[in-house]
């Protein structure tokens, strides 16, 4: 009998728990991800063409919602022939030593309407934290997610040496990603 | 010193656009021929943006100039043989047409190139061209052909200066030095 209702007791403690944050597939050719960076007073766009996300969200269960993205560096664009060159080069990515970027949520926190992610970015060979505003519609049985943050380069040795400059290349790299989520 | 051209000399104005243009247009010309020594490819960049920024100011004088102009009185011109006189204004139009079209055609390979165009980093400026990076090759031979057919001119104006400096020993080059004066006895 006590064996019984600790067991029933567990069950309904996990039961919220279980039926947490909902899990997502993203479907690829509806979802983008790109960075926004200023150059010479200008700024511009690129995208990573190559990149996967594991996506578990509830905006009740919070606690229990968790992104983990990898991204192909060596498939960012940007539309300009010299700059696409020199991104996967030493000074930047360095895509022959570090291949991949990845960020995996530690946390969400609700900050009035806004729901904030915390997390860790690696990049670079660098790991540090980095935080996103989350911004997630349910739509029909999935979802879309729209996320924003703030990378600054330079703590990750992103154009490092000669391109530290930042009256060149700006210190602060948007990153945006718009995922069409299907329910698994 | 008087800011405005009177019938013996250049006013100071003139003679200050005059020299501080020639400065800009000939140390750029030089810079710009040297790109292709820059320590990696930041530096490149900083050059090249030094060279545009240059380029720009250049482009932005000539149209001070010529808004004072409008204002002040040229002097008249030295007495000399009718196609002489001819010949140095058709040297000035051309040298005149080329300040506008060597700096307007780097900005344009700049745009058709896709590139920022920022003055001293202060702040930037529109593109002249949809960027097209087929004709980029062809815009670029255009700004350096313009800039060696300005040196052949720069021959002409600077020797025939020089020449009515040194073998005639006229006004002509002394009404328009920037610490010069011109000789009263002629």
């Amino acid at each position: 009998m006590k064996a019984l209702l600790s067991a029933l007791l567990t069950l309904t403690l996990a039961l919220p728990v279980a039926a947490g944050a909902a899990d997502y597939t993203v479907q690829p050719t509806a979802s983008t991800l790109g960075f926004a960076g200023t150059f010479q007073g200008a700024g511009f766009n690129g995208t990573f063409g190559k990149w996967t996300a594991a996506i578990s969200y509830d905006a009740a269960h919070l606690a229990t919602s968790k992104f983990d993205v990898n991204v192909d560096l060596v498939s960012a664009k940007t539309g300009d022939k010299d700059r696409d060159t020199a991104l996967p080069g030493a000074d930047f990515f360095n895509i022959a030593k570090f291949p991949q970027a990845h960020f995996v949520t530690t946390g969400f926190r609700q900050v009035g309407a806004q729901v904030i992610a915390d997390g860790n970015l690696t990049l670079h060979g660098v790991t540090k934290p980095v935080t996103l505003n989350v911004t997630f519609k349910p739509q029909g049985t999935g979802a879309v997610l729209d996320v924003a943050g703030t990378v600054k380069r330079l703590d990750f040795g992103v154009g490092g040496g000669d391109y530290a400059d930042t009256s060149v290349i700006a210190a602060d790299v948007k990153v945006i990603a718009h995922l069409q989520l299907a329910a698994k | 010193m008087s800011l405005r051209s009177d019938n013996r000399r250049w006013g100071s104005v003139a003679r200050f656009f005059h020299w501080i243009t020639a400065l800009a247009i000939i140390g750029n010309g030089i810079f710009g021929l040297l790109m292709d020594l820059a320590h990696g490819p930041m530096q490149k960049i900083n050059w090249l943006a030094l060279h545009k920024s240059i380029g720009l100011t250049v482009l932005a004088l000539f149209l001070l100039r010529v808004l004072w102009r409008l204002i002040d009185r040229r002097p008249p011109d030295e007495p000399g043989p009718h196609w002489q006189q001819l010949a140095a204004h058709a040297v000035h139009g051309v040298l005149y047409v080329l300040i506008v079209a060597i700096p307007l055609s780097g900005w344009w390979f700049n745009s058709v190139s896709g590139k920022p165009l920022q003055w001293f980093k202060l702040f930037n400026l529109p593109s002249l061209a949809a960027k097209n990076e087929n004709i980029a090759d062809t815009v670029l031979a255009v700004h350096e052909y313009l800039f060696w057919f300005l040196v052949a001119v720069l021959v002409v104006h600077v020797g025939a200066a020089l020449k009515h400096h040194v073998f005639d020993k006229d006004n002509v080059l002394r009404r328009m030095l920037p610490f010069g004066r011109p000789r009263s006895d002629l």
